[in-house]
Formats: C-alpha cells, sequence, structure tokens
C-alpha cells in the first residue's frame, strides 16, 4: 500500500481518540500520537487493535513499542500490506 | 526519583472498552490478567494495575530517557490489598520500582517510587511553582533549586506530588 494511502485510512483510525483538534487537522508523518495528537496513553492499543482490524495485519509487541507516531506507524503498515 | 498517574473510573468508561478482545492480552502478561479476573471487579483491577505501568513507567523514562510503549515490559507484582490501598512492586528491564496506589470512589492514584521508604514521603505540594526540562520532565523550583516533581491529570482529576524533603 501507498504511503498516502495509508495515512488516510490511519486519519480515519485515530480520529476518535484525539484530544488535539488542530493537531489532528494538520497531523502528517511527524505527528506524535501523544504529544501532538494528545491521545490518551490508555487508547495507543485501541490505535493498534484498530490498525490489525483495518489493514488485516498483525502488530507484535516490538512493533507496538515503536508505535508512537505517525511515520512508525506507516513504516510498520507499508512493510505489512505490500 | 517520583512518578505518579491518576484515573478517572467515569472517563475510562468513555474513553475505553478494556472488554474489547485483545486488549488485554497487549496490556497485560498473564500472571495479570489472573490478578484481573480474579478479582471481586475486574474493572477496578485493570485501572489500578494499568495506574501502576503508567506511575513507574514515568521514573524509568527519567532514569533510561529512553520512550516507548512498553506495557507488557512493566511488570506488576502486587503485595498487600485492601478496598482503599494497593501496594506493590513494577519491575521493567532491570529496574524495580515501589507502588502505592489509594482508591477513592472513582479516583485511582498511583505513586511510585525507586526507595520503598520514599513511598511514605510524598506531598501534594500546593501553589507550585512548575518548570519543565528540554525533554519535558516537571520540576518545582524551590528558592532556585529544582526538585522533581510529577503531574498527571484524567477526567476531573488533577495529582501533582513530589517527595519531601527534609
Amino acid at each position: 500500500m501507498k504511503r498516502e494511502e495509508i495515512i488516510e485510512k490511519l486519519k480515519t483510525i485515530v480520529k476518535p481518540y484525539v484530544n488535539n483538534q488542530e493537531a489532528y487537522e494538520n497531523m502528517n508523518e511527524s505527528s506524535d500520537f501523544i504529544k501532538d495528537l494528545g491521545v490518551n496513553s490508555a487508547n495507543l492499543v485501541d490505535i493498534v487493535l484498530d490498525v490489525e482490524e483495518q489493514f488485516n495485519i498483525v502488530i507484535d509487541n516490538p512493533e507496538m513499542e515503536r508505535m508512537l507516531d505517525v511515520k512508525t506507524a506507516i513504516d510498520i503498515i507499508e512493510v505489512k500490506t505490500e | 526519583m517520583i512518578g505518579n498517574d491518576v484515573i478517572d473510573l467515569e472517563a475510562t468508561r468513555v474513553q475505553s472498552n478494556w472488554k474489547r478482545p485483545g486488549l488485554l492480552e497487549k496490556l497485560f502478561t498473564q500472571e495479570e490478567r489472573e490478578v484481573i479476573n480474579s478479582h471481586n471487579s475486574p474493572e477496578i483491577m485493570v485501572w489500578v494495575l494499568w495506574s501502576m505501568k503508567e506511575a513507574a513507567y514515568k521514573i524509568y523514562n527519567r532514569q533510561t530517557k529512553l520512550r516507548s510503549f512498553i506495557p507488557l515490559q512493566l511488570i506488576c507484582t502486587i503485595d498487600v490489598s485492601c478496598s482503599t490501598v494497593i501496594r506493590g512492586v513494577v519491575k521493567c528491564n532491570g529496574f524495580i520500582y515501589a507502588t502505592k496506589t489509594v482508591l477513592d470512589g472513582n479516583l485511582i492514584h498511583t505513586i511510585a517510587t525507586v526507595n520503598i521508604i520514599d513511598i511514605e514521603k510524598i506531598e501534594e505540594p500546593e501553589n507550585s511553582n512548575v518548570i519543565k526540562d528540554t525533554s519535558g520532565i516537571p520540576y518545582q523550583l524551590i528558592e532556585n533549586e529544582m526538585y522533581p516533581v510529577s503531574i498527571s491529570h484524567h477526567g476531573r482529576f488533577y495529582k501533582i506530588v513530589s517527595l519531601k524533603y527534609c
């Protein structure tokens, strides 16, 4: 899958967990889920589970540990949806 | 070194569904899931253990400067538990933290320290002059000296804690 397609889908996924609407509207590869988008750390796991469901992939634990920002999330999804 | 984490149970009911399939497995070890499932309120135990992990992670992050989402590496054990106070330990990659969790209605508040004796030397400073260093770590400024504090807010609750300096 192309990175542009992935980020569009990711934007829909993270929407319900975002607490900073302005940062969400400007969400890009450098956005950090917690620091920028204001996602509650307890909801990071929901993003991981939603990504698994929506992209039909499995995110293992070492991958989840790195998934703190949009770029890393896209990197992980990109490899798995090749 | 000090870390804390506050949880508003009512807010968690809006923000999270801890019963979501696959969720507990990504956040809690098998032993922790057994503690959750054998508790008379699994919901409360989910958030007690989560706040223990979060409070301990704040110290771990200060000590190592490492930032990652590592719930399964923060391993909780509970030593003493009653209906209002839960004492335990969180281990993470060779580091060990003592924790004390206070339950009060919808409030869950965990304090973590490196030294177990410090856990009873906690203050909740009022009117504190808080500044942050370049890593975003908060300190209280008292007579030009910097003392570490830990701040947590969730839902209706806000808690700032520091170690008592005698």
